[in-house]
């Protein structure tokens, strides 16, 4: 799997992508996986409290995790995971 | 009047008269300014027949009651005219400060008649309006002609002009105000062009009057917390400009790439709003009254495409980027600043130049059609090289310059011109995102994001979120946004303060202004009301349910590659139900009830 990074995430990362070797089955754990490699800034991005942020964007596969369980979204081993900060219009 | 000066300006170019006349306060009311004031305005006084590049069209500025206030991002201001691209009542939105100038001066519009003799300007100081001779620029770049006059005028005065693609009646010339903002699409600089109008500078010794001064205040103050408050608003365009949406267009697989030929577009990482912040950006700017500041200060060190100026915005990186298959920012970047400095629409720029590849590369046209050059997808200095013979009506450029439509079709491939009603489509798929494509296709000046712009709820949750894929509630999400923009334009605020308030808290200041109440419901129906009066006369010029619609290979041919590969355009699924919402008939004709509701003819 292969997770990349967009705009301000890109600044709590370090880095505009990572390949994941171990597929986590949902996006919760995966999540708090790179949470625990990046540290706080990333953690607050993507998490409010233990829901997924309002404020994030993640894309799997082009298609919005909102509409495929959030945090229990499932995951597969070939999927490109993306993940953004909400952006700009026009 | 609050909020409204109370005089509009008319002038003349044939007889060279100036008049003052009184703003009709029920029409100010019912259509705010701006983009619903102009349109309305050309309703009422020009013949629908009337030749869009003759001297009987009228060519309007028009600020809106906001513009000029301290109320957020308040600079906007419209050009509305009959559009010489297509036929509609063409109103471009600009931003920068030439806007706020002209309240300041004491005008609510300036409505421009007829043809001058010779190329000349007008200066408008407070009361005093000439007509000057412009001879001394015409033919310079917008930059120049900016500096020029200024020079000739006040070096405070404001200028808006076109360069030398309005001279040429280009029909995707557009006017420029402080040298990098546009009033860019639907050809209002070949109208500019056609009257032998160079510049207008205006410089106003004024200010606006605000009828409760504390309840408009307070409105302001928390719409500014709003906005700072706001993700999008408050940060993220001041850090990476509009272009931060290529990234994520793109991962959606709904960036149209080679001529909307596909959706996705591998490398688009090299021409986006992170690579921009990286490589070309000095900083970002805001225009008048703005703390959102999307705009980029930039600079090009690369000595094939060296430059400063300000952009690229998101459309802009698209329309030479994927569109044209090219991810060089340099070069990107380079024929934005080209464009600014002619006077040309970016995205019909781009695109035109897309479709012009397309042909190329499938033999339509040859090397010889285009003076030597090799015009295929992803030749960057070919890009850039038409988008100087464009600017400059040269050799091939000059077909170019009349849109990708008229191109097209003149080697005998209309289908190919990515257009909607004649204009291009800017960098958003409709196979992709469903609800853009309705909006495309229903957008009033033809192919248009800005006007309702749906992405902000199916791809960017801002505020809320619709499945980009899926077309049940579509035309729902359409009607809201095109009526809230309508009226939005006609405000003088600007679209970008959305991210963060809405008709709710435009409404409230907008009362506290001008001292009419405006509830939400009527700020919508005034929105509503502008929307049907395009429409009305977009029906005057022949246009009908045929021409709602989306180019063929959006709607049969399935994106190729990426995350939407395989998905196609459901229009057919969303207009019928868009019309019935809309209250209009099955052909998409404004109903009685309807038109009675809106108090319109």
């Amino acid at each position: 799997m292969i997770v990349k990074y967009f705009a301000t995430i890109r600044t709590y990362t370090g880095e505009s992508e990572r390949r994941v070797d171990d597929t986590p089955p949902t996006l919760g754990p995966l999540l708090e996986t790179l949470a625990a490699r990046y540290g706080r800034p990333f953690r607050r991005a993507v998490f409010a409290g233990d829901e997924l942020n309002p404020e994030i964007i993640i894309l799997v596969n082009g298609r919005n995790v909102l509409y495929s369980g959030r945090l229990e979204a499932p995951l597969a081993e070939d999927d490109e995971v993306s993940i953004f900060p909400m952006v700009a219009g026009g | 009047m609050y909020g409204w000066t109370g005089t509009i300006l008319r002038i003349d170019l044939t007889k060279g008269k100036v008049k003052r006349e009184a703003t009709d306060v029920k029409m100010a009311h019912d259509y705010l300014g701006a983009r619903g004031l102009g349109g309305k305005i050309i309703v009422d006084e020009l013949d629908p027949k009337t030749d869009a590049l003759s001297p009987d069209n009228k060519l309007i500025f028009a600020p809106g009651p906001f513009t000029g206030t301290f109320a957020p991002s308040a600079g906007r201001y419209e050009v509305i005219t009959k559009g010489p691209l297509n036929n509609v009542i063409a109103c471009s939105n600009s931003g920068g400060a030439f806007g706020p100038e002209l309240k300041y001066a004491g005008y609510d519009a300036l409505i421009i008649e007829g043809k001058a003799a010779k190329p000349s300007y007008l200066w408008i100081s407070d009361d005093k309006v000439e007509i000057r001779d412009a001879a001394a620029i015409w033919g310079h770049d917008t930059p120049d002609t900016t500096d020029l006059v200024r020079a000739e005028t006040d070096e405070e005065a404001k200028v808006a002009c076109i360069g030398p693609a309005g001279e040429h009646l280009s029909l995707i010339a557009n006017i420029m105000n402080e040298m990098h903002r546009a009033a860019g699409r639907t050809g209002v600089g070949a109208v500019m062009g056609s009257k032998n109008l160079k510049a207008i500078a205006v410089y106003g010794t004024g200010s606006v009057q605000v009828a409760d001064p504390d309840r408009f205040k307070a409105a302001v103050m928390n719409a500014r917390k709003l906005i700072q408050a706001h993700p999008v608003g408050g940060a993220g365009l001041k850090a990476y400009g509009t272009d931060v949406l290529v990234n994520i267009l793109n991962q959606t697989g709904a960036l149209p790439t080679r001529n909307f030929q596909d959706g996705y577009f591998p490398t688009a990482d090299k021409i986006g709003g992170e690579s921009l912040a990286a490589k070309q950006l000095v900083r970002p700017k805001g225009c008048f009254s703005c703390i959102i500041s999307c705009g980029r200060v930039s600079k090009v060190d690369n000595p094939d495409y060296k430059g400063f100026g300000e952009g690229p915005e998101y459309e802009t990186a698209w329309s030479f980027g994927a569109d044209c298959g090219i991810d060089d920012l340099d070069a990107i970047t380079k024929a934005n600043f080209l464009c600014n400095e002619y006077g040309m629409d970016t995205i019909s720029m781009g695109s035109t130049i897309a479709c012009a590849m397309e042909l190329f590369e499938m033999g339509a046209i040859t090397a010889k059609d285009t003076d030597g050059v090799q015009l295929t997808f992803g030749n960057t200095a070919a890009m850039v090289e038409m988008v100087r013979k464009a600017g400059k009506n040269e050799g091939f450029g000059a077909k170019l310059a009349q849109g990708s439509y008229r191109l097209a079709e003149s080697y005998g491939h209309p289908e190919l011109s990515m257009t909607c009603k004649k204009q291009e489509m800017p960098a958003y798929d409709p196979r992709g995102v469903q609800g853009i494509g309705l909006n495309y296709a229903t957008g009033n000046r033809g192919g248009c994001h800005v006007r309702g712009y749906t992405i902000a709820i199916e791809v960017l949750q801002n505020g809320a979120v619709m499945d980009p894929r899926v077309t049940e509630g579509k035309a729902g999400l359409d009607i809201l946004f095109q009526n809230l923009t309508a009226a939005l334009d006609s405000s003088g605020a600007c679209l970008f303060s959305t991210f963060g308030i809405g008709g709710a808290e435009l409404a409230e200041m907008l009362s506290a202004l001008t001292g009419v109440e405006y509830s939400l419901d009527e700020f919508l129906r005034i929105g509503e009301r502008i929307w049907n009066q395009e429409r009305l006369w977009n029906l005057k010029q022949g246009y009908t349910t045929a021409d709602d619609t989306l180019p063929d290979r959006l709607l049969n041919d399935p994106i190729k590659t990426g995350p939407a590969k395989g998905e196609v355009s459901h229009l057919d699924q969303m207009l019928p139900e868009y019309y019935s919402l809309r209250g209009w008939d099955e052909k998409g004709v404004p109903g009685k009830a309807k038109l009675k509701e809106l108090a319109l003819n």
